[in-house]
């Protein structure tokens, strides 16, 4: 055949100061094919997109695009080449129309002026080719969901006249429906002669629609199959690098003692929560985006005022009016966002750790560094959590090891109740098992846990309990050692009502409800 | 490539001398053959220079660690200059020269610290813009100051009056460097060594992490702003002293100088990142390049021209190497 079309990637290498993002990797995408790319976070495959698309430069390796020697500088050449991508967080402008959002950058559709008509005619025919022909060019995009807006970026990739699709989780903030819609849309466009990369973490998505899947870890290539010749469990060893045992429960007994007890906590996100929690027990928060799980962790940390019901920790009545107030009263809350809200990036370690115990290390208005000199390390000793020195700052650590400068920071206010709030995101298995053992250290010396988390095997097998929320509701609190994820997850999404009505009085009563 | 802290310190410095090597090198020479520029009349006559936008710059740096910007200390220096005029020229109570002079320096800065108490409380509490509120407080203030005056200039008297005495001790070369030492050491300390410090740059690293450490926020934005304020009524006294009047057209502009040598020194306007040491620098590099340019009695609109190439260039070497 003369010459293929097809991107092909040869040994590509791509450092990020002290971490190699990529390590010789060998990638290719045919016309007309889907090729599906895996691996866990930090394990390449946002550096390989962002290479094909043209924002990053790879330090060394070649590619070619049609069998033709190229060098992808940048989006625009990108672009030239026929290379479209759609961004996980799509680059596109809620205030802009439809059809300006799809004529932006465009050669052909952008004059000096806005020409309305002849923009809408223009787009017309590629929404209708993403499964939108009755969509208004001209409504303004942020008046359309989540799942319009992923298409339009696909339709406005498709009008710059890319020969290659790169869909960075696509689905990740669509409903069922919707990623069915686009999963058929993607097998449409390979059976038109698209060559698609599709990045993505789930499993039963790719083997729906990939003709090959390549798999990442730390960086390296590990394999690249044909989809019929490997099966998802195959597939999520490879990412993981082992089998992973999820069976393993790593709880101990908790105490007798009530740490935490809530009866009926109300507050605009969150309805009529009663809960206890006795020292050293760890219940587990699960539910889907939005049921009030992170809402749930803000209102015990002072963050949201409560509208309803009352609360005691550590025996004394406990009404947090601030996140100061609760730190005083021994309650801390790991945010979910750890880059966002929970570290102070460009800051060095030791000042992170010892943000929230500044007024414990004062004296007079000046800060007793020795002192914090020695519980700072004492404390990242705990939380092993390697760091060059302490005056680096925290942005030039890995994920892992930010995740556990931020749980030090926390520790170091000697917290009662701990609420962590998706304490292993981004973070590698490594990082991730070092928590889990600090989690059970904790638990073992008595601090009462509340663990809300996206991953339900992590709950099942770290939590004594777990509180199921929906809508902001509490839907049933479960025994860890005999709760499924079947079960979880139906209560989660309230398939599983029971006519008895208050659900979350009808679990077992292994439930402490002293 | 990153430097470690101590080099990029270094860097500072490095541009300090080289602007320092420079003055020496086209520095006129006397009759005797000696170097004007390196006489140390003239050389402390810099620091007295640039003690105003100095002292200043030392609180502005506070302010935009913290995310924040102050517009208002330029009509904050006029105010106070024109306020101490007027309470020791036009008042005349029955006190003693010391307590009335006392008295007026007190209120003065009093009403400064307010003043910027206020930019403080309307920024923290109403969450206005930094720029926006404090670009109200410029103008507000400024108008404050002239129909406090009726537009016209408060001289001071002469001889044994009171104004004459003040003027003596604020204009006395030493008492103004070290008034602005003084205040270098202060916030210095203030921002390297205290638990305050650290909540100044915490809020003006990332305000949503501080809210979720609980960090008093309010607190930190009210008290910068409040010390801003402050520092601009102190240089408000010295310029009163050194101009012999009270004059609420003036100081218009401080604040972008203090700005200048707030940025020349390496604090960034994002917030969260710069230094004491790093402003002082700034500051005695604008005095310098002032004073060798009109030493060399070249045009004040050229030494503008010099300046803006010298902040522009300054900031650029000081950016990461990765943005450049």
């Amino acid at each position: 055949m003369p010459p293929p079309s097809s991107i092909t990637c040869r040994a590509l290498t791509k450092r990020f100061d002290r971490t190699l993002a990529l390590d010789a990797v060998d990638f290719s995408v045919n016309a007309g094919e889907v090729h599906a790319l895996c691996g866990e976070n930090g394990a390449g495959k946002s550096t390989l997109a962002r290479i094909l698309a043209g924002v990053v430069t790879p330090d060394s390796g070649t590619i070619s695009v049609g069998g033709v020697p190229a060098e992808i500088t940048t989006p625009a050449r990108a672009r030239e080449l026929g290379i479209g991508i759609v961004f996980q967080e799509l680059d596109l402008f809620n205030g802009l129309s439809v059809a300006e959002n799809m004529a932006l950058g465009h050669p052909d559709a952008e004059r000096f002026f806005v020409r309305r008509r002849a923009l809408a005619a223009w787009c017309r025919p590629f929404l209708a080719r993403v499964g939108l022909p009755e969509l208004d060019p001209a409504s303004p995009l942020g008046s359309h969901g989540i799942a319009t807006a992923q298409l339009v970026a696909i339709a406005r990739a498709l009008a710059l006249n890319a020969r290659f699709l790169l869909l960075d989780e696509p689905t990740s903030s669509l409903t069922e429906e919707a990623a069915d819609r686009l999963l058929a849309l993607v097998s449409e466009l390979k059976n038109t002669g698209t060559g698609i990369v599709y990045v993505s973490h789930k499993m039963r998505e790719i083997f729906r629609v990939a003709d090959r899947v390549t798999v990442l870890r730390d960086g390296s290539l590990v394999s690249t199959k044909p989809a019929r010749d490997t099966s998802i469990g195959e597939t999520v060893s490879l990412m993981v690098g082992r089998a992973i045992d999820t069976s393993a429960r790593m709880t101990t007994a908790p105490r007798d003692a009530i740490a935490l007890r809530l009866d009926n906590l109300s507050t605009r996100r969150v309805r009529g929560v009663s809960l206890s929690v006795r020292r050293g027990e760890i219940v587990g928060v699960a539910g889907l985006v939005g049921s009030g799980r992170s809402a749930l962790g803000k209102a015990l940390f002072g963050m949201e005022p409560w509208t309803d019901g009352s609360a005691t920790l550590a025996g004394e009545p406990y009404r947090p009016r601030s996140p100061a107030d609760a730190i005083l009263s021994g309650c801390a809350y790991l945010p979910e966002d750890r880059r966002g809200q929970g570290l102070f990036l460009q800051t060095s370690v030791r000042h992170n750790a010892s943000a929230a115990i500044l007024c414990r290390l004062r004296r007079g208005p000046f800060v007793r560094r020795w002192q914090e000199t020695k519980l700072v390390r004492d404390e990242l000793a705990r939380t092993r959590a390697k760091v060059p020195s302490l005056a680096a700052p925290v942005s030039a650590l890995s994920g892992g090891n930010q995740q556990k400068v931020l749980l030090a920071k926390w520790l170091l206010t000697r917290p009662a109740l701990l609420y962590l709030d998706d304490p292993t995101r981004g973070v590698d298995i490594g990082a991730k098992a070092d928590v889990y053992k600090i989690i059970a250290e904790l638990s073992a010396a008595g601090t009462a846990i509340l663990l809300a988390s996206s991953e339900m095997p992590e709950l099942l097998r770290l939590s004594h309990r777990i509180l199921v929320l929906h809508e902001g509701r509490p839907a049933g609190l479960l025994d860890a050692a005999t709760a499924t994820q079947e079960q979880i997850m139906a209560l989660a999404t309230d398939t599983a009502r029971q006519p008895a009505g208050n659900s979350a009085t009808r679990q077992p009563a292994a439930s402490s409800q002293s | 490539m990153k430097l470690p802290p101590a080099l990029a310190r270094f860097r500072e410095i490095l541009g300090l001398a080289l602007i320092f090597a420079a003055a020496v090198i086209f520095s006129p020479t006397g009759s005797g053959g000696e170097n004007i520029f390196l006489q140390p009349d003239n050389l402390t006559d810099i620091l007295r220079q640039q003690a105003e936008i100095g002292i200043i710059a030392l609180a502005m740096t506070l302010v935009i660690i913290s995310g924040g910007i102050d517009l208002s200390v330029g009509s904050l220096l006029a105010f106070v200059a024109s306020l101490t005029a007027l309470l020791l020229v036009k008042w005349q109570p029955a006190l003693g020269p010391a307590a009335h002079i006392t008295v007026a320096l007190l209120a003065a800065l009093a009403s400064a610290f307010l003043l910027g108490f206020l930019n403080g409380a309307v920024i923290a509490r109403l969450r206005l813009q930094p720029f926006i509120a404090t670009l109200a407080t410029m103008i507000g203030v400024r108008g404050l100051a002239r129909w406090m005056c009726d537009n016209a200039n408060i001289d001071f008297g002469f001889g044994g009056h009171v104004s004459a005495r003040f003027a003596d001790i604020f204009s006395d070369k030493l008492f103004v460097i070290g008034l602005w030492a003084a205040a270098a050491a202060f916030f210095y300390v203030l921002l390297e060594y205290t638990v305050f410090g650290r909540h100044v740059r915490a809020v003006g690293e990332n305000e949503r992490t501080a809210g979720y450490t609980g960090l008093p926020i309010r607190f930190t934005k009210v008290a910068v702003y409040s010390l801003c304020g402050l520092a601009a009524g102190v240089a408000g006294l010295i310029h009163a002293a050194r101009s012999y009047q009270g004059n609420p057209n003036d100081g218009s502009a401080y604040e972008l100088d203090a700005i200048a040598a707030v940025v020349i020194g390496g604090t960034a306007l994002s917030g969260g990142k710069g230094s004491i040491p790093g402003t002082i620098i700034g500051a005695l590099i604008m005095g310098v390049l002032t004073n060798i340019l009109r030493l060399r009695l070249i045009d004040t609109n050229v030494e503008f021209m010099i300046k803006a190439v010298i902040i522009v260039a300054a900031v650029w070497l000081q950016s990461p190497r990765k943005a450049r």
